[in-house]
């Protein structure tokens, strides 16, 4: 499968601590209402973002899982997860929201290679 | 070769804006072109007119804005990152029902689309955070 | 792919950087990334095959590492020398 003229963005910072990781799916968003083939890719503690237990934050916080949710109706389907980033962080894939693929580690350089337009947040 | 830069680092808080435009300017040193640079996250504050640092350190908006009338370089600022942080132009201001701006040109208020458009056009994009 | 690293060896965003390296490759290390000068056990230094790994000159000695590089296997590049990197590769990845 070609991934030429696809983009894909990397998560790496968990909710709540930042905006990084709502600003970051914004490009996503972005980049996929552009008609822009779009892959999310979960590494370290940007997969903390798919956790399915989330609940809002602190009052006025603006909660993650309801852009996680839009990601589907934006047609991105691909989230992916490297089984390293579960383990290091003890979470099964079944805590994680439907859709989720684990990929395996050492498939991350090709999987970043394959993309013509990568950018991490 | 046309190069764009996205910048996601505010001034006195990160070396990411220093380093842009240090390397904005080896780019154009080197005869490339530095089509434009695309300010998002904490990067909005490069944008604000009332930044006040002491004599013997460098205002980052002016440089910037040094950058933009010696070379052509545009200068846009995510609207929806820079409002939420409280840097806005006289007319998003009026919008907002603020007193006050703090933005200006020649930094312009635009959405991501243009984030996309100017990685498209350009040959490298290169993130400073 | 070149990537660029500004936070220190050891940072998370260094790990995850060098998870994601191929084969021809580039790293620049600069700013905090620097500091990978005073490991010579990085993991980065000898991280895969045809992995090019310099150090941005400016901000080494701007942080009192100039001796350090002398000492060690990094290529050092002045922004001359960054720019260079950047047309050599199409794709540019930041780890921060």
């Amino acid at each position: 499968m070609s991934h030429e003229h696809e983009r894909l963005v990397i998560i790496r910072h968990a909710p709540y601590s930042s905006n990084a990781l709502r600003e970051g799916l914004d490009v996503a968003l972005v980049a996929a209402a552009f008609g822009q083939t779009v892959s999310l890719l979960f590494l370290g503690q940007g997969v903390l973002a798919l956790l399915k237990e989330q609940v809002a934050g602190a009052p006025g916080q603006k909660a993650t899982l309801p852009t996680i949710d839009m990601l589907e109706m934006y047609d991105i389907d691909q989230l992916l997860v490297p089984q390293s980033t579960l383990d290091a962080l003890n979470l099964q894939v079944t805590q994680l929201v439907d859709g989720v693929t684990v990929v395996a580690n050492d498939t991350l350089p090709e999987l970043v290679q394959r993309h013509s337009y990568v950018m991490n947040f | 070769m046309e190069y764009g830069l996205l910048v996601m680092g505010a001034p006195y808080t990160s070396a990411a804006p220093h380093s842009a435009l240090r390397f904005a300017k080896a780019v154009i040193s080197r005869g490339h072109q530095v089509a434009g640079v695309f300010f998002y996250q904490e990067g909005i504050h490069n944008a604000s007119m009332l930044m006040t640092p002491p004599q013997d350190e460098l205002n980052m908006r002016d440089a910037w804005i040094a950058l933009h009338q010696e070379h052509g370089v545009t200068l846009d600022v995510c609207i929806a990152a820079a409002l939420r942080r409280g840097v806005m132009s006289d007319a998003e201001a009026k919008r907002h029902g603020q007193v006050h701006f703090n933005l200006d040109a020649p930094f312009e208020l635009t959405g991501l689309g243009q984030l996309l458009t100017l990685e498209q056009r350009c040959d490298r994009m290169i993130t400073f955070a | 792919m070149l990537h660029i690293l500004n936070k220190p060896p050891h940072s998370e965003a260094a790990t995850q950087m060098l998870s994601t390296l191929a084969k021809g490759d580039s790293i620049l290390l600069i700013e905090d990334a620097v500091q990978a000068l005073l490991h010579a056990d990085w993991q980065g230094w000898n991280a895969a095959t045809d992995v090019n790994v310099c150090v941005l000159k400016e901000d080494a000695a701007s942080r009192g590492l100039s001796a350090a590089a002398l000492n060690g296997h990094a290529t050092l590049v002045d922004m001359e020398g960054f720019v260079e990197l950047t047309a050599q590769h199409t794709k540019i990845l930041s780890w921060y």
